[in-house]
């Protein structure tokens, strides 16, 4: 863990974009997560690491109400973003959703070609005028996700036939396209090559200028690479939240120390 | 030795051979079967399958053969002046077959001896009387080639029976004896017992090809016989079709094709859409408990039996049809009517359509939706635009086996739509379909030869190709889904 290189620390706003308070996430008897705060600032990168199981990719579908196609899954607490109850009976959730984008643990391209698999968000929500802009929406997505160079050539191929990486990219593409004012990632580098990796990293300290991403993340390395804070689960609590720096020096809870030096988890 | 008998002492022998088998693979081993190269019950079953399968496949080949060689054997007996005709020839040979096994009867509860039937003199005795005592009555006195040619039939029937025990038990002895011979540390059992389930399984899928093969060569075979008495151009290209028994019918096959297209047209516009969206209901919106209990609801309506819609659309769908739409648009006043039998075709055929929309539906996984749902789709938009798009193969394929389950409906076209054959547009006249044809042309009571009767497999020939066409495109459009998710 010597080689961590911790990113630039300055936030540009101190602004709570997401603000969680006591949240807790049942699936039927199994209590996944309890009694979570958070607090996720506005263009910011926050990332959410832990032990496999202990609820990460749980709270991130609590952020856009993904959990609601789950049968059997009970949110408590309250979330709210911009100091809006996102479970508030009002809130419709599509409309959620179009606002908080998501990147999902495993790639799921629909079964269209590259080019309807990005234009897909753009064309439901009627984001562009014409063809030339989708065009360009789709272009500029594909671009900042890394795959330009590898499917301009093949736009009208199935999404589904590209490698598993490709695939990943392809859905950060999609889900950028729809210009969110949040993106949750799910390990959106679980599948990727060094050279993709940097580069999507690179994207996401690109898209902190605009919103707040939130990544999930298994590797160390780039949660200290590209987030400002982080938060550490662990069985279903939330352990330690703070400044990256500080979580990966000092960190004040002896579980997240012995979880970042590799001896739980 | 009966058949039954005979299959019990191989059955025997080869279990008798399993447990030998593995005792040996054992003792082979020095009692350590770790040393062998398969488990000691593969050894054991090597065994048992080497002397019970060719011995029951002998058996099966000599059961088929043995009746074909001894009526061949004794009807050379009867003299052609008594059965100068194909049709004679069998009548006697049944004669032949009365006597015989009557007289096995008597043998049985002593009424005659075995040592005294071959002095026998057919006329001497009363043998019809006899028999009679035996309770085999028969129509007539027994003449003296009818019992020479019994005689013979039973003499070749013991005769052969005892050549197959003896040659089913060799076989079996032979089987078992060259098993026995390759147990050793090295054999390699596991592998020869893997290639005998192997062999089993392709001999199964055979035997389904074949009868396959069987009926569609019999077809074939019958439709030739009749476009050699009819032109096969007026049977494909004629409008009208009116059989009449004693010649100069007129067998066109338009009408009757016209008539099942109409009505399976009708019955798939009312089935496709309610199947497909009562399916995508169950699969995307109404709750687990709700589908649970409904699917099967739904599911029941392919279980009734035909008759049973037959009578629905007779008596009411028909009756109401006509009332309330027929009659006051003046369209006509039949209560059989392609609409009544295409309604209640297309009620039978919705759990065609939604049970398996309903499986397809739920096989798109889960995370396709999510990356929909994810992205603010609606669940409506995710629907139209990700999960039937994905789908739709499959969904196509349930819909071509509703139609070619429809075109193959008979019972409910008698009774909704009546039987005359008519090339009409009106959707309230009585017309008729293939299939109900093709039974109305075998029940009549012309002669098997002619040509009326005779269009019933030519019929059946070209319902079969078109629904076998279906079935072709059906069964490639769900492979092509099936290539995209797994
Ligand atoms: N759909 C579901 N139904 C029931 N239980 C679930 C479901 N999804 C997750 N869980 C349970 O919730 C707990 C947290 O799961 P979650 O997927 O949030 O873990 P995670 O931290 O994302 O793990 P990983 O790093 O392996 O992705 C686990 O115990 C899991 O079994
Ligand atoms: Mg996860």
């Amino acid at each position: 863990m010597n080689d961590m290189r911790i990113a630039e620390r300055v936030v540009d706003s101190m602004e709570s974009k997401i603000t969680a308070r006591g949240v807790q996430v049942f699936y039927g008897q199994n209590h996944a997560l309890k009694d979570v705060d958070v607090d996720i600032l506005d263009k910011t990168v926050t990332a959410f690491i832990g032990p496999s199981g202990c609820g990460k990719s749980t709270f991130l579908r609590c952020l856009n109400r993904m959990n609601d196609t789950i049968d059997g899954c009970v949110v408590k607490g309250s979330i709210k973003i911009d100091s809006e109850d996102i479970y508030d009976p009002k809130v419709d959730p599509v409309q959620l959703r179009a606002k908080v984008g998501m990147v999902f643990q495993k790639p799921n391209p629909f079964p269209k070609s590259i080019y309807d698999n990005v234009a897909y968000g753009p064309k439901i929500h009627g984001l562009t005028r014409n063809k030339a802009e989708l065009d360009e929406v789709v272009e500029t997505s594909l671009r900042r996700a890394a795959l330009w160079n590898e499917a301009k050539d093949r736009l009208k191929s199935p999404g589904t036939g590209l490698s598993g990486g490709q695939q990943q990219r392809l859905c950060i593409a999609r889900a950028i396209a729809t210009s969110p004012e949040v993106l949750l990632m799910d390990e959106p580098c679980s599948a990727l090559d060094p050279i993709a990796t940097a580069q999507i990293e690179e994207l996401i300290d690109e898209l902190r200028s605009q919103f707040s991403v939130v990544i999930v993340t298994h590797s160390m390395q780039q949660a200290a690479r590209v987030s400002q804070r982080t938060a550490f689960f662990h069985l279903g609590y939330l352990v330690e939240f703070g400044e990256t720096g500080q979580i990966f020096t000092n960190p004040k809870d002896p579980r997240t120390e012995s979880y970042i030096t590799g001896r739980i988890g | 030795m009966s058949a039954g008998l005979l299959s019990l002492t191989v059955l025997a022998l080869a279990i008798a051979g399993y447990i030998l088998g593995r005792r040996r693979a054992v003792s082979v081993a020095g009692g350590d079967a770790r040393k062998l190269h398969s488990l000691p019950s593969y050894h054991g079953q090597s065994v048992f399958l080497f002397t019970a399968v060719p011995a029951f496949i002998l058996m099966i080949f000599w059961l088929l053969a043995q009746p074909v060689y001894i009526e061949n054997r004794v009807t050379a007996l009867i003299p052609n002046i008594e059965a100068d005709d194909a049709a004679a020839r069998e009548l006697a040979m049944a004669d032949v077959r009365r006597v015989a096994s009557g007289l096995d009867l008597a043998i049985a509860q002593g009424a005659l001896r075995q040592a005294d039937l071959d002095t026998l003199q057919a006329g001497a005795t009363d043998l019809r009387g006899k028999l009679a005592g035996v309770g085999v009555a028969l129509g007539a006195d027994v003449s003296q080639y009818t019992f020479e040619a019994a005689r013979e039939y039973r003499a070749l029937k013991g005769s052969l029976g005892i050549g197959m025990a003896v040659a089913v038990l060799a076989a079996a002895a032979v089987g078992f004896a060259f098993a026995w011979s390759r147990i050793s540390v090295a054999f390699r059992a596991r592998n020869v017992s893997e290639s005998f389930v192997i062999a089993m399984l392709i001999g199964a899928s055979l035997v389904a090809v074949l009868t396959t093969f069987g009926i569609v060569f019999s077809l074939v075979f019958e439709t030739w016989h009749f476009f050699e008495l009819y032109p096969a151009r007026d049977f494909f290209l004629s409008t009208t079709w009116s059989p009449k028994f004693g010649g100069g019918s007129s067998l066109g096959i338009l009408p009757l094709l016209w008539g099942t297209l109409y009505v399976s047209v009708i019955a798939l516009l009312v089935a496709v859409p309610i199947g497909l969206l009562s399916a995508i209901y169950l699969s995307e919106y109404a709750s687990r408990r709700f589908r649970t209990f409904v699917k099967p609801l739904i599911e029941i309506l392919a279980g009734i039996p035909t008759i049973v819609y037959g009578l629905f659309a007779l008596i009411t769908v028909g009756p109401l049809l006509r009332d309330w739409f027929a009659q006051p648009m003046g369209l006509g006043n039949s209560s059989s009517s392609v609409m009544t039998a295409g309604i209640v075709m297309g009620i039978m055929v919705i759990p065609f359509v939604s049970s398996l929309s309903d499986d397809i539906i739920n096989a798109v996984p889960q995370s396709m939706r999510d990356g929909s749902l994810g992205l603010g789709a609606t669940p409506s938009e995710t629907i139209r635009k990700v999960v039937l798009p994905a789908a739709l193969p499959g969904v196509v394929g349930a819909i071509l086996l509703a139609a070619s389950r429809a075109i193959g409906e008979t019972m409910i076209v008698v009774m909704g739509a009546g039987a005359a054959a008519r090339l009409s547009m009106n959707p309230f006249e009585a017309m008729t379909t293939v299939t109900v044809k093709i039974v109305s042309q075998l029940t009549g009571d012309t002669e098997f030869g002619s040509p009326e009767t005779l269009v019933a497999f030519a019929l059946g020939l070209t319902l079969f190709i078109i629904t076998l066409g279906l079935n072709v495109v059906a069964l490639a459009i769900v492979r092509k889904y099936r290539e995209q998710y797994e």
